[in-house]
């Protein structure tokens, strides 16, 4: 029954869009076909409206197809987290250290192919959230057809944030397909000092034909690009073949085309005629999954609250966010104590300082202002209302966590009497942040643009 | 589609809807409002696919019709404009022209053809409760604050409605600790649903000083908050909450009464003794009459507060000191009672006259 789903799904997914896809029919299941009464599991009702008046005969027509016989179709809400939910079984501290011994032990090491290609890259374990789930719905399709819709595939987001291990997986992937394909990875510098090396060595004509072969093209870190013009124009020949001949090429870099200085317009264009993807900073719910795949994937055992621990005190990125977590899994195993445990005990420090762009007071009270929607003077001002005092109290808030003012100063900064109002200001709001799932959102948004 | 409407009140509505439409999501369209004209009846809406929210904004002018717009976008623009401005919202071809006096924008939209449809309430079947707005807003504040954030058991990351004995009951737990209030005594239909903590804390940011009560009504996988022009759709979360009814202990041996306040305070000073040991603190009963709490750690030294009472049974308590703070701060008498039965069974917090508040804790074992 599940393959019969699966097989339809496929056929839907030809013919609406990937955002529509991915929203309306990720997590549904076919839950009976009983005398052809079928009924389909879906998220949550706001799902069977949708699913019932624009899908209706998209679904009908697609298990036809697949020879279901159809005499009603029914939608029934099915939540997935219900069918896998984990055992909540409380795991002594000794089984937790036995399974980080042996993973420690099972781990093997990855191999590197000529392909410049890490196999440890793959699309199963790049955790999907929604910071990410439009890149990965298009790395989907491209693995499903190279060279066709999203082409050239151009993905940028902050550094540490997975766009190296989405492409491998891609290029990993499409070898698992067709081991025939030629993928080849390469960081931008590695291409650049490539070709500096065969044109002195009087092998242009060489190196040209050497990409000119492949099938896919995946070029990392494109930002590097700066300021090497001659490397810059061949690498443009080489896209416009490998474009006429339909290979796929995929491009990752830290921001737009159009924001790297140097880069020609021309290149900057082609690079996103088939649209930009972003990977983004993750949520709270996004880190706590990225962790639980991660522990899965080693083996590991942790306790929730430790894995929401570190999702909330690293802030970052993912590379981060994964480093910590095995440092902490490499201490609980060298103290002998659950990950937990060190925690509680104080002895692991999450929140150490990490290096972000350098930014001014002023900077940080701009953005809270404009995202709340007031101006400097009104948030800065003695207005008691609502929301305005929220956003005055975030300000102090960011202030005192990104900045780390005194409060003297933060209350000189927003015009607030003395520096007990500051205390009490960022007290409500780390206590509010606890339990309110909006609040959290929105200042994860202020930071992005405080920083992005 | 036009409609003519005073920028204080549009921006109102915009306020109240474009908060959950800035989420960074996969369809585009989430990030839209669709504004609605039909009849003279104009809807604002914005929905996340877990909740929506309706405005249903009163205009002074309109003309039929329907379009989507970046609400965002919108919501800053309308803010921005002077108070006393009148503004005037008309549509053609998926484009927004707003004009305000001097002031005008075209903005982008595109087709409601895409927007989702909202799912509608059985009104036949649907169960309806009525209940005062300051009473609603007291009890879901008293009750959410016990609601866990783990996504694992969606079934704590909710408010629970149930009706017990004929009367309405709203409950909260994350495993540590639950809170419990009766928020109508009498009603007659019966309900058992989970309200998400995050679609509650929507209704309560749309609550203002001109709603005097609030209609809230279930459907099978629905509920529905009406609360002055603004009405709130949310998923009812798909779990069963534990019966939690059991936890509440009946037979308590320890009861003392304590003046709120200064529990409170003692409370408050125990817990800087404790940070560095995830806050506990150890509360016991010393005959005849002493109340004691005290922590200490190896670190800072330690802590030890008395407060006057009656004592019947002698007994000691480990508990994390955050939540009892949390709970004192929901209890509003200024007398309250505190019963327990020993070192390892649950502790219970309620107010000394209004008894339709109980909350839970969890002993800490140590």
């Amino acid at each position: 029954m599940y393959d019969v789903w699966q097989n339809a799904l496929a056929e839907i997914e030809q013919q609406i869009s990937p955002a529509n896809f991915s929203t309306w029919f990720q997590d549904t299941s076919l839950i009976s076909t009983q005398d052809g009464m079928i009924v389909i599991g879906v998220k949550n009702t706001f799902y069977v409206k949708q699913l019932r008046s624009r899908y209706s005969s998209l679904i009908t027509t697609a298990l036809k197809n697949n020879n279901v016989e159809i005499k009603s179709l029914d939608f029934e809400v099915k939540s997935p987290t219900k069918n896998k939910s984990r055992s909540r079984e409380i795991t002594t501290p000794v089984d937790i250290k036995k399974r980080i011994k042996t993973i420690k032990d099972s781990r093997n090491t990855s191999l590197t192919t000529n392909t410049g290609l890490n196999s440890k890259y793959t699309i199963d374990n790049f955790v999907v959230g929604s910071n990410n789930d439009l890149a990965v719905s298009a790395a989907r399709s491209i693995i499903d057809s190279p060279g066709d819709r999203y082409n050239p595939f151009f993905l940028y987001g902050g550094s540490g944030l997975g766009k190296t291990h989405l492409v491998q997986a891609i290029g990993n992937e499409l070898l698992k397909r067709n081991p025939n394909l030629k993928v080849f990875y390469t960081p931008i510098s590695h291409f650049y000092s490539d070709f500096i090396d065969a044109v002195r060595a009087g092998k242009g004509k060489e190196f040209n034909l050497k990409f000119r072969k492949l099938d896919c093209l995946i070029i990392d870190d494109f930002q590097y690009i700066v300021g090497k013009e001659k490397s810059q124009e061949e690498f443009f020949n080489i896209f416009n073949d490998l474009y006429q001949l339909n290979k796929q090429i995929i491009v990752t870099s830290d921001r737009l085309p159009s924001q790297i200085k140097t880069v020609d317009e021309r290149l900057a264009n082609r690079l996103t005629w088939a649209g930009a993807f972003d990977l983004q900073l993750p949520k709270f719910e996004d880190k706590c999954a990225i962790l639980r795949a991660k522990a899965e994937l080693l083996g590991a055992e942790i306790e929730p609250e430790a894995i929401e621990y570190i999702a909330e005190n690293v802030n970052t990125n993912i590379r981060d966010l994964e480093g910590e977590f095995s440092t902490i899994l490499l201490m609980s195993e060298v103290r002998g104590l659950t990950p937990l445990e060190l925690i509680n005990k104080g002895a692991v420090n999450v929140n150490r300082p990490t290096k972000l762009p350098s930014i001014s007071s002023k900077q940080v009270i701009e953005k809270v202002a404009k995202y709340y929607q007031l101006s400097i003077k009104e948030m800065c001002g003695k207005s008691r209302v609502a929301h305005i005092k929220t956003a005055r109290q975030v300000a102090m808030f960011l202030l005192s966590k990104e900045l780390k003012l005194s409060t003297n100063k933060i209350a000189a900064e927003v015009g607030v009497k003395d520096h007990t109002t500051v205390m009490h200001g960022i007290k409500k709001i780390s206590t509010d942040l606890k339990l309110n799932f909006t609040l959290r959102d929105q200042i994860e948004e202020i930071k992005e643009s405080i920083y992005g | 589609m036009k409609i003519e409407v005073s920028q204080e009140k549009l921006n109102k509505a915009l306020t109240n809807v474009s908060r959950i439409a800035v989420g960074k999501v996969t369809l585009p369209i989430l990030n839209n409002a669709l504004i609605r004209v039909d009849d003279k009846k104009v809807s604002i809406i914005t929905t996340n696919l877990d909740m929506a929210i309706i405005d249903f904004l009163p205009v002074s002018s309109s003309e039929n019709g329907v379009i989507t717009l970046p609400a965002k976008l919108l919501a800053e623009f309308i803010s921005n404009l002077p108070k006393d401005e009148k503004v005037e919202i008309t549509s053609k071809n998926n484009k927004a022209t707003i004009k305000a006096g001097k002031y005008s924008s075209v903005i982008n939209g595109s087709s409601a053809d895409d927007f989702p449809e909202l799912p509608e309430i059985n009104e036949k079947t649907a169960v309806i409760y009525k209940i005062d707005i300051n009473d609603f807003k007291n009890s879901i504040n008293e009750v959410m604050i016990a609601t866990s954030n783990d996504l694992t058991r969606p079934a704590l990351t909710g408010v629970y409605f149930n009706t017990i004995n004929n009367s309405l009951h709203i409950a909260a737990t994350d495993g540590y600790r639950l809170a419990e209030k009766q928020i109508i005594n009498k009603v007659e239909n019966e309900i058992s649903a989970i309200v998400p903590a995050s679609s509650l804390q929507e209704v309560l940011r749309a609550i203002n000083d001109s709603i005097e009560e609030i209609e809230i009504t279930f459907n099978d996988d629905l509920v529905r908050f009406r609360l002055g022009e603004i009405e709130i759709i949310s998923k009812l979360i798909d779990a069963s909450f534990p019966d939690y009814q059991k936890l509440i202990p009946k037979e308590n041996n320890i009861k003392v009464s304590l003046n709120r306040d200064e529990l409170l305070r003692v409370t408050k000073l125990a817990a800087l003794f404790s940070r560095s040991i995830g806050g506990s603190i150890i509360c016991e009963t010393k005959k005849p009459n002493l109340f004691s709490v005290k922590s200490i750690t190896n670190e800072f030294g330690e802590n030890n507060s008395d407060i006057e009472t009656t004592i019947k049974e002698e007994g000691k308590i480990s508990l994390n000191s955050r939540f009892l703070i949390d709970a004192l701060n929901s209890l509003e008498e200024s007398e309250i009672d505190l019963e327990f039965s020993n070192s390892l069974s649950p502790i219970l917090l309620k107010n000394k006259k209004n008894n339709k508040y109980n909350h839970i804790i969890m002993p800490l074992n140590s």
